[in-house]
């Protein structure tokens, strides 16, 4: 047993240091898929440029990499290139069973999906191999993300062969920490990316984290321990009656100076200067700590401690009039502006940051990008676990607000950028676990440029200037939205009706549609987003 | 007669709660829970498992579910219908603000649909064989055959898109003040809930009024030289009027239920699209607050058909 796992450790480091050759590939278990060979010959089975202009209508960039186009990203990554007689050559060199049915998965519900998984069963096919695929539904964590009690020999405890999925990232190192030991349902253990997981969380240095980049990309696309399918764009859609002014376009999905207090919009049929925009709430308004700025509503309502660009590097303080980061990049403290007020008029206060801090830790669906880095708190484990009752690494003097580490976190300025602090009077007595079931969240009071002003939970929702906001009051009069999301055909139909003159979207379905408005502007942007495919390179039971 | 309704209404109480419990049975079945719909799959591996199974805990949902049945059946009886799992909402809050939407919606519709259903089924039957008879006849086939989203859909296209005569959406505005005010965005998503229903009633006003024309007692009636408005509407229509009554009387659920599709496409913020939106996200008190109400306003439904029923019709006794 002691060699077998000795076995599979060696050829494990060999893989993830080495280029594949014909003398090298071979399996590391009885699962075929752990045959770097098999791997390849799916990636070069699929034509993902034809899928991207068809399927998704062209919508949709094919991806070659995890990480999006950008300085970080090795410009020498191997693109596998359809190549359907390479991939029949892999596959009969690596011995596949032709008999063999791979069972692929996954959990989007939308047509484009289904389509695609259809055109993978047709391309598979057409090198020899066979795959069902199915729709996960209900509790999908305990289907995906469960793993294996041994890191190195498995067995998995995943019942798929292939997984579809994505990864939206905030910060990059979200690409590769599932990387680290142990995290992985479906990889065996590989000890350079163990190594690498922890380099690029270690350093604030940008040197040094695109060198791990670069080496974890190189691992892992020689290796196609994941196959990038596509880089998903965001689609950013307004009417010709909205001016931004100059204000950038950025990564809707989260929070970035999009400068919407100078936002203009000429004056409706009633002479009004309304702004239309959808998904608005239905239920309740989302704690803005889950999803960070996806929601438009909370965006216009809430403003956060740092800004960041369109590209979501911080660049400076938005609540916070200054900040500082030690040295050692232990310690961060930020000062806020005088005179910030809660948009109910109630001065907004160092201890309202305290407590946002200490919520944030302990509510279970916060970000996870944010919930890193409030873990790395002085005083976060034991705080979080009950047995602290104040957070030792968080002070407060003045209106200045100091947090100090256990360890370094890159990602701290990031997190920061994105942080909503709410109002601590509004939640007294209520428990961190149930903060998304407070009477709160039918009608915030924020800090941001627009304060909500009524709300009719699935029909409508308005909001206002607020006249006090510290950049200046916004311009335009109303904004109302409507509670059509994305992937909801009523959003055309309001687009149509004049009722959507701001939103986004990543709904490649959507798009065709709303380019077709002649009044409205569509506007692609990159963000971090990779539709992907991951092997089960584990021995694991069946579904 | 009030022994019958007494001993009815006292049936009601055991058979909601099991048809409750079946629905609940129902939703067990399905997999995951209100938490896993919480959390987008694509976040999933970097959530803290140990966090997670802490909020399954706080909401209840860790425990075994007839325990989780009976905390909500128990606090119903003592008139709490709990809370919305994912938002916290008191559900009074959300059936109190849902379910008049869906019944000013539900009553013009199953209104229009009677008055013009039963008319239009008894000139059908009046004119038999005749064009307009035909015609009507196609009418009521399309209009119980096409579904109704279809409809919503060329009427948002044609009404709301194309002449802008009414609004593509909702219920209301931020000015709206009045119901005046609202009328605009009830007239598409009525008219077109009122097609379907118009059309299965014409139907069966028409063959009821058919059957109840050749009876023995209509050949009487005009045999006694009674003038033939009155030998149909009086005679005639009172006859036939009980099998429509019965259709009608089962529509009434309509009310509570809504018609989700119509509610769907006219982004309509009843009761029916909150279910919807209940069922998607494993929010159980919500889904069983309202498939109590559904399986409530079934049974009532029910009960008052067939009293109407034996009002209408002097051959029913209830009870025997």
């Amino acid at each position: 047993m002691q060699m077998k796992k000795l076995i599979a450790l060696g050829l494990a480091a060999l893989m993830s240091t080495t280029a594949i050759s014909g003398a090298t590939a071979q399996p590391i278990n009885e699962n075929p898929l752990s045959d770097p060979r098999v791997r390849q010959a799916i990636a070069y089975a699929i034509d993902m440029p034809t899928i991207a202009e068809t399927i998704f209508e062209g919508a949709a960039v094919p991806a070659v990499g995890l990480l999006p186009d950008g300085p970080n990203k090795p410009t020498d990554l191997n693109p596998y290139a359809y190549d359907p007689d390479k991939a029949r050559a892999l596959l009969a060199e690596a011995g596949w069973d032709s008999s063999r049915e791979l069972d692929v998965v996954y959990y989007y519900a939308d047509q484009a999906t289904a389509d695609l998984m259809a055109a993978l069963q047709a391309y598979l096919a057409d090198v020899g191999i066979t795959m069902n695929y199915r729709l996960l539904e209900g509790d999908i964590g305990s289907q995906i993300s469960v793993v294996p009690d041994d890191p190195v020999n498995g067995p998995s405890k995943v019942t798929w062969d292939i997984l579809y999925g994505a990864r939206a990232a905030l910060a990059l190192q979200e690409y590769f920490n599932r990387y680290a030991y142990g995290l992985k349902p479906m990889i065996p253990n590989i000890p350079r990316m163990n190594e690498l997981v922890t380099k690029v969380n270690g350093t604030v240095d940008p040197e040094v984290q695109r060198e791990g980049y670069f080496e974890m990309e190189h691992i892992i696309n020689e290796n196609v321990y994941q196959i990038p399918l596509y880089y998903q764009q965001l689609y950013t859609y307004e009417s010709d009656r909205l001016h931004r002014n100059d204000a950038p376009y950025g990564n809707e999905q989260y929070n970035y100076n999009w400068g919407v207090e100078n936002w203009t919009i000429d004056p409706d049929a009633n002479g009004a200067g309304i702004l239309y925009t959808n998904a608005g709430p239905a239920q309740f308004f989302e704690v803005p700590w889950q999803n960070l700025g996806i929601w438009v509503h909370n965006k216009f309502a809430f403003d956060t401690v740092l800004e960041a660009d369109p590209v979501l590097t911080p660049i400076g303080g938005e609540m916070a009039e200054s900040y500082e980061v030690s040295e050692d990049g232990l310690t961060f403290s930020f000062t806020l502006k005088d005179g910030l007020t809660w948009h109910d008029g109630t001065p907004i206060t160092a201890d309202d940051m305290l407590w946002s801090i200490k919520t944030a830790l302990k509510f279970p669906l916060t970000h996870p990008v944010l919930q890193s880095t409030l873990k790395k708190i002085d005083g976060a484990e034991a705080f979080v676990a009950g047995e602290a009752e104040e957070l030792t690494g968080l002070s407060a003097d003045g209106n200045t607000v100091t947090l100090k580490f256990t360890t370094l976190d890159p990602n701290v300025l990031l997190s920061f950028s994105q942080f909503a602090p709410l109002p601590a009077a509004q939640f007294e007595g209520v428990d961190p676990l149930n903060l998304q079931q407070a009477p709160f969240w039918q009608k915030p009071i924020g800090s941001g440029p627009f304060m909500i002003q009524d709300v009719v939970m699935n029909d409508y929702t308005t909001l206002v200037p607020f006249a006090d906001y510290h950049k200046g009051a916004p311009k335009i009069e109303q904004i109302i939205a409507r509670p059509s999301g994305d992937n909801d055909g009523n959003l055309l139909v309001n687009a149509t009706a004049g009722k959507a003159d701001f939103g986004y979207t990543k709904v490649a379905g959507d798009v065709p549609g709303l380019e077709g408005l002649d009044f409205m502007n569509v506007h692609p942007i990159d963000i971090p987003y990779t539709r992907m495919l991951w092997i089960n390179q584990f021995p694991h039971p069946t579904n | 007669m009030l022994t019958y309704i007494i001993r009815r209404v006292l049936i009601l109480i055991p058979m909601a709660f099991v048809i409750c419990f079946l629905v609940y049975c129902g939703l067990e079945l399905t997999p995951g829970d209100a938490v896993s719909h919480m959390i987008n799959p694509d976040a999933l591996g970097s959530m803290d498992p140990a966090q997670i199974e802490a909020l399954r805990q706080s909401l209840g949902l860790g425990q075994p579910f007839y325990v989780r049945f009976w905390s909500w059946f128990s606090n119903l009886i003592q008139g709490n219908f709990g809370f919305s799992t994912n938002g916290g909402v008191p559900i009074a809050n959300i059936i109190a603000t849902r379910l008049p939407a869906t019944l000013e919606l539900a009553s013009v519709a199953l209104i229009f649909s009677t008055v013009i259903g039963c008319l239009l089924g008894i000139l059908s039957a009046l004119s038999r064989g005749s064009k307009a008879d035909g015609a009507l006849t196609v009418v009521g086939m399309l209009g119980v055959s096409i579904p109704e989203f279809f409809f919503g859909l060329v009427a948002i296209l044609v009404f709301a898109l194309n002449l802008g005569w009414f609004p593509v959406g909702g219920r209301s505005m931020p000015s709206y003040v009045t119901l005046w005010d609202r009328l605009p965005h009830l007239v598409l998503p009525s008219m077109v809930l009122s097609i379907m229903l118009t059309a299965g009633v014409m139907r069966y006003a028409r063959s009821s009024m058919l059957d109840a024309l050749s009876r023995d007692f209509i050949k009487t009636a005009r045999s006694k030289g009674l003038p033939e408005w009155r030998v149909n509407l009086l005679h005639g229509f009172r006859v036939a009027l009980t099998p429509v009554v019965v259709l009608i009387g089962f529509r009434l659920p309509v009310l509570i239920g809504g018609s989700v599709i119509i509610e769907q496409v006219f982004q309509w913020p009843g009761i029916g699209n909150e279910f919807i939106s209940a069922v998607r996200s494993q929010d159980y008190p919500v889904v069983m607050t309202i498939a109590l109400l559904s399986v409530m306003a079934v049974l009532v439904a029910s009960l008052i058909v067939d009293v109407l029923t034996a009002l209408i019709d002097p051959r029913v006794r209830l009870g025997e």
